[in-house]
């Protein structure tokens, strides 16, 4: 049963799979084991309980309408509503005697760990971007190594997002050409699982104008293979219509299934985010909650207490920003630094201040820069 | 193209909340939060009674209680929801917005409203949400203070019921396309209620049952 529901859920991989929130044990937990609060998309529940075999802790499931802990931040469906929500109704207060958290890594696009506290008194820490490595987060007194920080997009990942996006289009095509010609179904199928990989494998390492070269060498590829597997003529003309169509759709939104590239959908991608040393006092949320590793502190030694951190709190180096060329543009620092140091800017030089990208979500159609400035930017 | 389609479906979209609202209710909606209001402030006709409204949207619960010269602090924990609730209602006198969610009705001193009222939020909320906020609700009521919820409720004859899943799949799925969430329709709000420490007053229903008004008082 629970292979069939992990098949599912990794062929409609994009389709909402809500699970019951509110308190679980994992292990044993007592009343000083850690406390965690993760989305309820039950793929990500049920692999963080798995990663969690051998700790006693409790896990806070919060309502993010059953959508995955990344997509959810960013689409304004796991903030610090729901956070508060969860840890206030859950019931956990009273199984432990501290109020510290530990969020995902990836909700701080979403969810401010200070309005938390200031909301309903737990202290929150980001802890890593992945759920296998809680233990060893746990155990290390809740330090995060530099691979905890960031993003991974290697062949496991690839494989995942290709089947995500193959999948259900070789289920769409493979319907469609049972339909039109029965013996149709399995090559279109299997063409449109083969494109799927193809994109998510190859596409970030295609120079120049990619989307016209994939397409390109997919309706060639398609041409070759039929040739060989000495088709009809017909079959000739559909492989490759049918090639060129899907390897359009499959790459119009590429950058946005990968961490590792920001999704052309979104104003932000034209933005830059910017660091302002004046207001920088060296709380170095950013450097906590980037992704992609974009910051550096400026001395290696220094480790920082961020459970302490307060707003005004001076006497250290502002950060670095030493990696920007490696942005995604998710806002989570902007989001997160206490003193508004960091900011978006258009390409015209103008400021798009924190509070708008806290307070309006997922910008894919523009509301977040047109609530600030004016329709022109977002109808660009 | 796909990516566009899902992401604005992910998109929370208060802009189409309030039409989305009357089609999923076929109408209704209007009626039901009159009704709501009319019960909220029937036993204060003397003074401005003190109104609390859990889950304000985009304030058109809010303006009916307004229109019966309550004061209301209403919460909502979506800014912009707020911002169309404000565009709506600007600064009428007697009316606080307030960014909070459901659960942080703890803040507020006991016995200090007339009324706790809701409008489509509870059936958005989990079991254990929904018990935390009745239990919280019934310590902020003043003695004789009422508590008026319309929602989405399961039908409770047992015909209905039957039909109630292949009724309720499509508009379920509409809902999430128009409003971007979907709510979870009311197993057995009065027993929830009776364990929070309400007494039934009344109870009205529209559309076959599909919706209903619940009102209660405190038990004791």
């Amino acid at each position: 049963m629970n292979f069939i529901r992990t098949l599912l859920q990794w062929v409609f991989r994009m389709v909402p799979w809500p699970t019951e929130t509110g308190l679980r044990t994992v292990g044993a937990p007592d009343r000083k084991s850690p406390v965690l609060v993760t989305c309820n998309y039950d793929m990500t529940v049920r692999r963080v309980v798995a990663a969690l075999k051998g700790v006693d802790a409790w896990l806070v499931v919060a309502p993010s309408s059953g959508v995955n802990v990344w997509c959810a931040a960013a689409g304004g469906h796991f903030g610090t509503p729901q956070v508060v929500t969860a840890l206030k109704t859950s019931g956990v207060a009273d199984r432990v005697d501290h109020r510290k958290v530990v969020l995902p890594q990836l909700a701080a696009t979403g969810v401010e760990r200070l309005e938390v506290h200031r909301r309903c008194g737990w202290n929150a820490t980001f802890g890593p971007v992945r759920a296998e490595d809680l233990p060893g987060y746990l155990e290390s007194g809740q330090r995060k190594d530099d691979a905890m920080r960031r993003v991974r997009f290697g062949a496991y990942e690839r494989c995942e997002m290709a089947i995500a996006w193959g999948g259900p289009a070789a289920l769409i095509v493979g319907g469609v050409g049972a339909l039109l010609r029965p013996g149709w179904e399995w090559p279109l199928a299997a063409l449109a699982l083969a494109l799927g990989f193809s994109v998510f494998f190859a596409y970030d390492r295609i120079p120049g104008p990619r989307r016209w070269l994939f397409s390109l060498a997919a309706v060639v590829a398609s041409v070759v293979s039929v040739r060989l597997a000495g088709g009809s003529p017909a079959a000739l003309i559909a492989a490759p219509l049918c090639a060129g169509a899907l390897s359009f759709i499959l790459t119009y939104d590429y950058t946005g299934s990968t961490p590792i590239e920001s999704s052309i959908l979104f104003d932000e991608s034209r933005f830059d985010i910017t660091l302002d040393l004046e207001r920088c006092k060296g709380v170095y949320s950013c450097w906590e909650v980037c992704p992609e590793a974009c910051f550096e502190k400026p001395d290696p030694g220094a480790d920082v207490d961020l459970a302490s951190a307060e707003p005004g709190r001076k006497g250290r180096t502002p950060i670095l920003l030493a990696h920007d060329d490696r942005c995604v543009h998710c806002g989570a620092c902007i989001v997160q630094c206490p003193l508004d140091a960091l900011a978006f800017e258009t390409e015209e030089g103008e400021r798009i201040e924190p509070d708008v990208i806290r307070t309006f979500k997922l910008n894919l159609l523009g509301t977040r820069t047109k609530a600030v400035m004016g329709a022109e930017v977002g109808a660009r | 193209m796909s990516t566009l389609a899902l992401m604005r479906l992910l998109e929370s979209a208060p802009e189409r909340y309030d039409r989305g609202m009357r089609w999923l209710t076929l109408g209704r909606v209007d009626a039901i939060r009159a009704a709501l209001a009319e019960a909220a402030v029937a036993a204060h006709a003397a003074e401005p009674p003190a109104v609390l409204e859990i889950g304000c949207g985009t304030g058109a619960l809010t303006a009916e209680l307004l229109a019966r010269d309550a004061r209301v602090t209403a919460l909502d924990e979506s800014p912009e929801m707020l911002e169309r609730a404000r565009a709506r209602l600007h600064d009428a006198p007697g009316l606080e917005f307030l960014e909070r969610t459901a659960s942080e009705i703890d803040h507020f001193p006991d016995a200090s409203f007339d009324a706790v009222v809701a409008s489509f939020s509870f059936s958005e909320m989990s079991h254990g949400e929904r018990a935390f906020v009745l239990r919280e609700a019934a310590k902020k009521l003043r003695p004789g203070g009422r508590l008026a919820i319309a929602d989405e409720v399961r039908p409770r004859s047992p015909v209905a019921r039957l039909l109630f899943p292949v009724i309720r799949a499509p508009q379920a799925a509409l809902g999430w396309l128009i409003v971007g969430s979907v709510s979870h329709p009311l197993p057995d709000l009065e027993s929830e209620l009776a364990a929070a420490g309400f007494r039934m007053v009344a109870r009205r229903g529209w559309l076959g049952g599909h919706l209903a008004l619940f009102v209660a008082e405190l038990a004791s």
